[in-house]
């Protein structure tokens, strides 16, 4: 291909100058430039925050079967057919089969013709041991669209909290199939954040049972702990609760369990608490909410958080005020009751309240208040979040680090480029350009395709120049092999590329091959340092090959160089 | 053409050429080369699984805290304050160069009963750490945490020997496909034998191994490889040039041929490696050591381990190499 010169020369000046308008930005910010994306620096040069949260998806799905079960329960009542029971297997937590009884075959037909009539497909209804038994459970389809909506709506909800702090290029996103990744980078407050990200806030709404009386609640509860020999002190809040509901098990109503509320006086809940007793159902929960926000009560001057809910929600909430008239409702946030109001009324508009009651400072009313309605207008969360991996890096250290690996790379570079400038002489001089040429379309294609680079990504580009070369040395070796076999300096040339190029290649894509996979199989800096290596690889193939060839034809035919020192 | 010509010309028996002044018997010795890397082998997997290797908290999970200290404090300082907040079995190291003042303090989160509690330990340890330093030392700057829980600990090392796996048997795919399969175990057993002896350092050194060292080790099999096919490439092309020649002649030729080429171009990138190893710093020195390491064993084994393996492999099958069965189904050679 020694014709069509022209035109490979061309070709690398489009590149040349397509690398240019990429990589411009980088330098300067010029506003009627083509190109906006600068280079990304990874955290562990700019510093921040990388958390690694875990959802915990098994957990959803029993919860929302269960919530299923409550439902058929009450649905079937509507519809006029008592259920003898519905509920999940509790002691196999894999199982998601809701075991549905009722009352005689004949019933058991009407219940599954109902569940076909409301639900469709989502719901697989099958006969159970016996002609009174069902066995229902949500359809895979169905349960593998909640598994994706649980985490959409996870990484919806943390993206909100955070943009709460302003951070300027959040990366929020799924990994795997029950990972988030947060990458915050620069990042002031990191432990702000991730109080923010973890706190649950898990809103949910229940009717109170008052058939048993306060006082006679508490003494229940007091002789449970005495019993059990347990209390609120030294164990956490979620533990305490059900160790409680499994000791008042047949002492209070099927279908309740009992929550607290803080003590108006009280600094915590330890050290005051009131119990409710509250129906386990839960009509609405959190992620019907719509928004919720400070307000302050023109009575007393006191703030308390106001929420309102989507349609969906108001619809919900409209039903429930109004079958509820003069009962009370507990609005409890993460298994704590905040408030219990009564339901004076139906309550068409979907807007409810939570007063934080108690004589407090107005300043610290205020907190809560903000607190709380932020951890609820971010949204909240549909699942636990667990947090699996977390690396903060401070700023000067990343400073500090990619100064010195800036130094390294250039050092290493210079050696290079010296050892092919004494060895090979002219030639490595072309040699040279071309590794200059290499690093700039490096740094260009990172930036076109918005890639980060990591502090190992330097190191990369550091390897890639010591591997680049490598392919001219090839060449220029079995250009000095022609040449000792008496080919004139053009043959030599030609045999030198053309024989060296295949092993070139095939080593190359050797090199890819495994940065590839350390690409798929990496995280975070290493992944960064896998795709610098693989960018390198390619413009190496290119530099080398082409660039150096067109250079030295250019030399030896356009310009007459009659012998190239090699 | 002269190129077409020539080419003709050697077709016919052709005395092999004394090219070079290089013409070192490789091969002869092969004895010897394949006790001694068979022994480095050997010795490296033994001390992997006895000694073991020094897993980071990447691998083992815990905490790791930098802290750099405004004035100077010596290490029995910050153990003496590890051990007062009650971290049990904190690794204290010095960091850095010369004046003591930046440290590395690796901290093992309490091991719960689920893995939901030591990430829940874990997250108690990061903020216990950082408060109780700052509390003593206020001037001190926390430089970097690191918090790896139990499952991604378990996820990361998975991760790392499938992807090694992998590496291989794609290179042992590829080079069987591109030259013959008969020449694909050799290459393997090259990188096998790379890596592991790499590894085998660091267990030795007692250095620490964590993600980044493991993208070391798939790197060098990357990188290793090149020197080898560089080789092979030079061998199939002779194969071709010089019909009716012994195996073991023809590879000693391949070897001699290209022997510069093999240095010099682990010579490029040892210059590279070298200049980050010596002023990069931080995990870029660790990796660059591996690398360098790695380079070493990667040029050595190219000359004595990978090529050496044809001409066993060819022994031991029945449809040796070197009959002068002209092989013209296969890719003319063209380098």
């Amino acid at each position: 291909m020694r014709t069509g010169f022209t035109w490979r020369i061309v070709t690398i000046f489009v590149v040349l100058l397509l690398a240019i308008i990429f990589f411009v930005p980088n330098l300067a910010n010029i506003s009627w430039w083509p190109t906006k994306d600068k280079i990304r620096y990874g955290l562990d040069i700019q510093g921040g925050l990388y958390l690694v949260m875990g959802v915990d998806v098994p957990a959803v799905l029993r919860e929302s079967s269960d919530r299923l079960a409550e439902t058929l329960s009450n649905e079937a009542k509507d519809n006029g057919i008592t259920l003898t029971s519905s509920g999940r297997d509790k002691s196999n937590a894999e199982n998601l089969d809701i075991h549905v009884v009722t009352a005689s075959s004949g019933d058991s037909d009407k219940v599954r013709d109902l569940l076909k009539k409301q639900y469709g497909t989502n719901l697989l209804v099958n006969s159970g041991a016996s002609e009174t038994e069902l066995v229902v459970r949500y359809s895979d389809l169905y349960l593998t669209d909640l598994k994706k909506r649980t985490i959409e709506q996870s990484i919806e909800t943390i993206r909100n909290r955070i943009d709460e702090f302003g951070v300027s290029e959040p990366s929020i996103t799924a990994q795997g199939d029950n990972h988030i990744l947060v990458q915050l980078p620069g990042i002031q407050d990191a432990a702000r954040a991730k109080d923010l990200i973890n706190r649950t806030a898990r809103l949910e709404f229940h009717m109170v049972d008052t058939s048993i009386p306060q006082p006679q609640l508490a003494s229940l509860i007091a002789e449970a702990e005495k019993i059990g020999q347990f209390q609120l002190k030294g164990m956490k809040y979620s533990e305490y609760i059900n160790k409680l509901d499994d000791a008042l098990k047949g002492k209070i109503p099927e279908g309740t369990k009992v929550l607290f509320q803080k003590n108006e006086n009280a600094i915590n809940l330890e050290a005051g608490k009131v119990p409710y007793l509250l129906k386990k159902e839960v009509p609405i929960a959190g992620d019907n909410l719509k928004d919720a926000y400070v307000a302050i009560k023109q009575d007393y001057n006191e703030p308390y958080v106001s929420l309102s809910f989507n349609p969906e929600g108001a619809a919900k909430f409209a039903t429930l005020t109004g079958e509820n008239v003069h009962k009370y409702l507990a609005i409890v946030l993460d298994n704590v009751v905040y408030s219990a109001p009564i339901i004076n009324q139906k309550i068409p508009n979907g807007n409810a309240q939570i007063s934080l009651g108690g004589s407090r400072n107005r300043q610290a009313m205020m907190d809560e208040a903000k607190g709380i309605s932020m951890a609820l207008r971010a949204g909240a969360l549909p699942a636990a979040l667990e947090q699996l991996e977390e690396r903060t890096v401070g700023p000067t250290m990343g400073l500090d680090s990619i100064n010195r690996g800036k130094k390294a790379s250039l050092i290493g570079a210079i050696l290079v480029i010296l050892f092919m400038l004494f060895y090979y002489k002219g030639a490595g001089l072309l040699a040279d350009l071309a590794l200059l040429i290499n690093v700039f379309l490096i740094l260009a294609v990172l930036t076109a395709l918005n890639a980060t680079l990591t502090l190992p990504g330097i190191a990369g580009i550091a390897l890639t120049i010591g591997m680049a070369v490598d392919a001219n040395v090839i060449i220029f070796e079995r250009i000095r092999e022609e040449l000792r076999h008496g080919a004139s300096y053009k043959t030599a040339i030609v045999l030198g590329f053309d024989r060296a190029f295949w092993a070139i290649f095939d080593a190359n894509i050797c090199s890819a091959i495994t940065s590839l996979i350390l690409m798929h199989y990496g995280t975070g800096p290493v992944r960064g340092f896998a795709v610098t290596l693989v960018t390198g690889i390619f413009t190496s193939m290119f530099t080398a090959i082409f660039v150096t060839r067109t250079l030295i034809d250019l030399l030896v035919e356009k310009v007459g160089l009659k012998k190239l020192s090699v | 053409m002269s190129e077409k010509q020539r080419e003709h010309q050697s077709e016919v028996h052709t005395p092999l050429k004394k090219e070079d002044v290089v013409n070192i018997d490789f091969v002869k010795a092969i004895g010897i080369w394949a006790v001694i890397s068979g022994g480095l082998t050997l010795a490296s997997i033994i001390l992997i699984f006895t000694k073991g290797l020094n897993y980071g908290i990447d691998f083992s999970g815990g905490t790791e805290v930098q802290v750099k200290f405004a004035q100077s404090v010596s290490p029995e300082e910050v153990r003496a304050f590890t051990d007062s907040q009650g971290f049990k079995d904190a690794m204290v190291q010095q960091f850095g160069t010369g004046d003591s003042s930046e440290y590395l303090i690796r901290l093992e989160g309490k091991i719960g009963a689920t893995d939901k509690e030591t990430n829940e330990n874990l997250k108690a340890t990061i903020t216990k750490a950082q408060d109780s330093i700052k509390a003593k030392w206020p001037t001190s700057e926390i430089r970097r945490i690191d918090t790896v829980g139990p499952q991604v600990g378990n996820q990361l090392k998975r991760n790392g020997i499938l992807a090694v796996f992998y590496s291989l048997l794609c290179i042992l795919i590829y080079v069987g496909l591109r030259f013959d399969y008969k020449f694909a175990p050799g290459a393997v057993i090259c990188l096998f034998h790379d890596s592991v002896v790499t590894l085998g350092v660091f267990s030795l050194l007692g250095k620490e191994v964590n993600v980044q060292i493991m993208a070391a080790v798939l790197t060098i099999i990357g990188y290793s490889l090149n020197d080898t096919i560089v080789v092979y490439d030079r061998i199939r092309e002779n194969f071709n040039k010089y019909k009716g020649r012994a195996l073991g002649e023809l590879i000693n030729k391949s070897i001699n041929d290209t022997l510069n080429r093999t240095i010099l171009t682990s010579l490029t990138v040892f210059l590279a490696t070298l200049s980050l190893y010596l002023f990069a710093g931080g995990v870029i020195e660790q990796f660059s050591f591996a690398m360098l390491i790695g380079i070493i064993l990667g040029t050595y084994s190219s000359i004595y381990v990978a090529s050496p393996f044809i001409l066993l492999l060819d022994k031991w099958r029945k449809d040796p190499l070197h009959q002068p069965v002209s092989n013209q189904q296969r890719k003319p050679a063209k380098a």
